[in-house]
């Protein structure tokens, strides 16, 4: 489950209205998440719920469901 | 001499030395010593004679980051073949558009075989089928390949046999752009011109036996394959090769690994300069020290001094020294190095009149007028001329601007098959770049183009290729479509924007249609940053009926 909050958080880096985030989500099904802008996601995720990522943590991101559980792990939630 | 004797001797004079550090995130890099490399190298050329693959075939390589692509590139040389190292498809990159490329590229440059990840053979086995009208006989997964590590004496006599029958003057390497509508052009050097580049280029950046090169650049690019692979490895240097997918995602890897690996040389596009200054915490900084970093070459993009200041203020504390930052100018048809500002010297800067620019010439700002600042290039490297030629390709007095033209040792023959384009900018032994420039105290500053060509953080997209994508989305008016760069200086580079014809005129039809036009250029792997709708017949055409990308683009950015 993607919540709204980190939902909002990836399509605004990426200046986009909406598009349909699932876990299965790649960044490269999502219009303007390329390589380059990949970092941008990170650093604004990172801002929203002020956490900080591992490079390998960051290397190790397969879809967005994995962004969901780190940001998740981070704060403790279950 | 050729390449394959060249690294022999390397692995002879200095065998425990590192060649390449292949370098992984979290993991202990892999160390190539020059005598292990070719003894990999080695075996792999005995199974590439096994595969039947002979003097004179072009091998594409499409391997992603991995340690066995150093000798088996090597080994492809060893048998007098010709490796051509291609972009491993982004799983944006749509399967059709994949072989599109790939088919064009086999009629121009004749591609023989295709090495790669077994991950890509269904996309790729039907381009060896014969109604793909291809010339590609096979493919062939090396990272599967069971060689052993010593050749037993029929396979050594099989290799030497190979590699005796190559000469200096033999093509040894094909280096193709990319590009989806056959727009690629393949670039044939020469062991000789390549050899003699990494002389020359190696003396003007006053290269020495304790210089280390760190890169993250793909070895598909020349500034990667040239300067961060070849010059090293031909000089006898170590070469810290970084992914460049885990580089982009996580910028401070280059610096971790010059600053544990002590690197000196490392080559970067303009919007690198930016990225790492901007995207890289405090944190991921703990314990970096850039003393050891005697040159950061800025190249393959214009470079702008704006990038060149942040890089300098953000890192001076951990040790970069301004001297250290330096550009080159380079392109893949002359080997690389055209212009390179002479080490261990910040580049010189010239504030140029606006005005003045716009005219034409390169003529100092006057106080209170607006300026832009041009970065020099530095002087002509030894074996290479240039001069600055008009319109008539007649060349022009210090201070005008024009295009560059060079002639070089190390200069190309020709793109390979492709008479009509060669033609196009190559005569008397002068290639034409389609750069524009100016040369001032014996230095030239590059400060744009005439081609269309778009360079998006270092990578070259061609126009045509989005026009043709972005003309089949619904609700585009075929044909009626251009795409162009626009500027984008919080990232130090350019990015792709498109208009569109459209006779849709509804706010939500219009912003599906954005969308369309978006996801048309990701299935060719390309970002559209910007999409211009614009009404039917409001493209102004050129001469020859096509919408033009220049006038439009001004007309655009006007109104914006």
């Amino acid at each position: 489950m993607i919540t709204n909050e980190l939902k909002q958080t990836i399509l605004g880096a990426l200046k986009l209205d909406d598009w349909n985030l699932t876990e299965q989500t790649t960044a490269p099904e999502v219009p303007g998440w390329d390589s380059l802008n990949h970092v941008n996601v990170i650093l604004a995720v990172e801002q929203k719920f002020a956490v900080r990522f591992k490079n390998l943590e960051i290397l190790k991101l397969k879809n967005v469901g994995d962004l969901q559980r780190l940001v998740d792990a981070k704060l403790g939630r279950p | 001499m050729i390449l394959w004797n060249r690294w022999t001797e390397n692995a002879r004079k200095r065998p425990d030395r590192d060649a390449i550090v292949h370098w992984v995130a979290g993991e202990d890099p892999y160390r190539w010593t020059f005598s292990g490399l070719v003894r990999a190298a080695e075996c792999f050329a005995a199974s590439l004679t096994e595969r039947g693959i002979a003097k004179g075939d072009v091998c594409a390589i499409l391997l992603r980051h991995n340690r066995h692509l150093y000798p088996l590139y090597l080994a492809v040389s060893c048998v007098g073949a010709i490796p051509a190292i291609l972009a491993y498809p982004n799983p944006r990159l749509h399967p059709d558009k994949f072989r599109e490329g790939i088919i064009g590229m086999s009629r121009r440059s004749g591609l023989d075989w295709i090495f790669t990840e077994r991950d890509l053979e269904p996309v790729a086995s039907p381009l060896i089928e014969p109604a793909a009208g291809t010339t590609i006989k096979g493919l062939h997964f090396p990272l599967e390949w069971d060689m052993g590590t010593t050749l037993s004496g029929k396979a050594r006599d099989r290799v030497e046999a190979a590699h005796r029958a190559a000469a200096p003057a033999d093509p040894f390497l094909l280096q193709h752009s990319s590009g989806t509508t056959g727009l690629q052009k393949p670039v044939l050097l020469s062991h000789r011109a390549v050899l003699e580049h990494v002389r020359l280029y190696g003396e003007a950046i006053r290269l020495t036996d304790t210089d280390k090169i760190v890169s993250w650049l793909p070895l598909y690019h020349d500034m990667g394959l040239i300067a961060a692979f070849h010059l090293p490895l031909a000089f006898g240097i170590p070469a810290v090769q970084i992914d460049p997918f885990e580089w982009v995602q996580v910028p401070s890897l280059l610096l971790e690994a010059v600053s544990r690996e002590r690197g000196t040389i490392s080559w970067l596009p303009n919007f690198a300069y930016n990225l790492m200054a901007d995207k890289i915490s405090d944190e991921d900084l703990d314990g970096v020290d850039l003393r050891s970093w005697r040159l950061v070459v800025n190249c393959s993009e214009p470079v702008r001094h704006e990038s060149h200041q942040k890089f300098i203020e953000r890192f001076r504390a951990r040790g970069l020294n301004l001297a250290a930052l330096s550009s080159c100018y380079a392109m893949a048809e002359t080997t690389f190095a055209v212009t390179q500002t002479a080490p261990e010297t910040e580049p010189a800067v010239f504030a140029a009149d606006r005005a003045e620019l716009s005219k034409g010439m390169a003529a100092p700002a006057r106080t209170g007028r607006p300026d832009r600042l041009c970065v020099s290039s530095g002087r002509p490297i030894d074996g290479c001329r240039l001069k600055v030629v008009d319109e008539n390709r007649r060349e022009v007095a210090d201070g005008t601007i024009g295009e560059l033209a060079i002639t070089s040792v190390s200069l190309f023959d020709g793109y390979r098959n492709y008479p009509e384009k060669t033609a196009d900018v190559l005569r008397d032994g002068w290639y034409f770049s389609g750069d524009y420039g100016f040369r001032r105290d014996g230095e030239y500053y590059v400060i744009g183009r005439k081609k269309d060509v778009i360079i998006v953080a270092g990578n070259n997209v061609y126009p045509e290729d989005v026009e043709d994508a972005v003309g089949k989305v619904d609700g585009v008016i075929p044909g009626r479509v251009i795409a162009f760069a626009e500027d984008n200086k919080d990232i130090g580079s350019e990015q792709v924007a498109v208009a569109a014809e459209t006779n849709v005129e509804d706010d939500a039809g219009r912003k599906a249609l954005k969308l369309a036009v978006v996801r048309a250029g990701m299935s060719i792997d390309v970002t559209i940053a910007k999409v211009y709708l614009v009404p039917p017949r409001w493209l102004i055409k050129s001469s020859a009926g096509k919408p033009s990308r220049r006038a439009n683009k001004e007309r655009l950015l006007e109104g914006a």
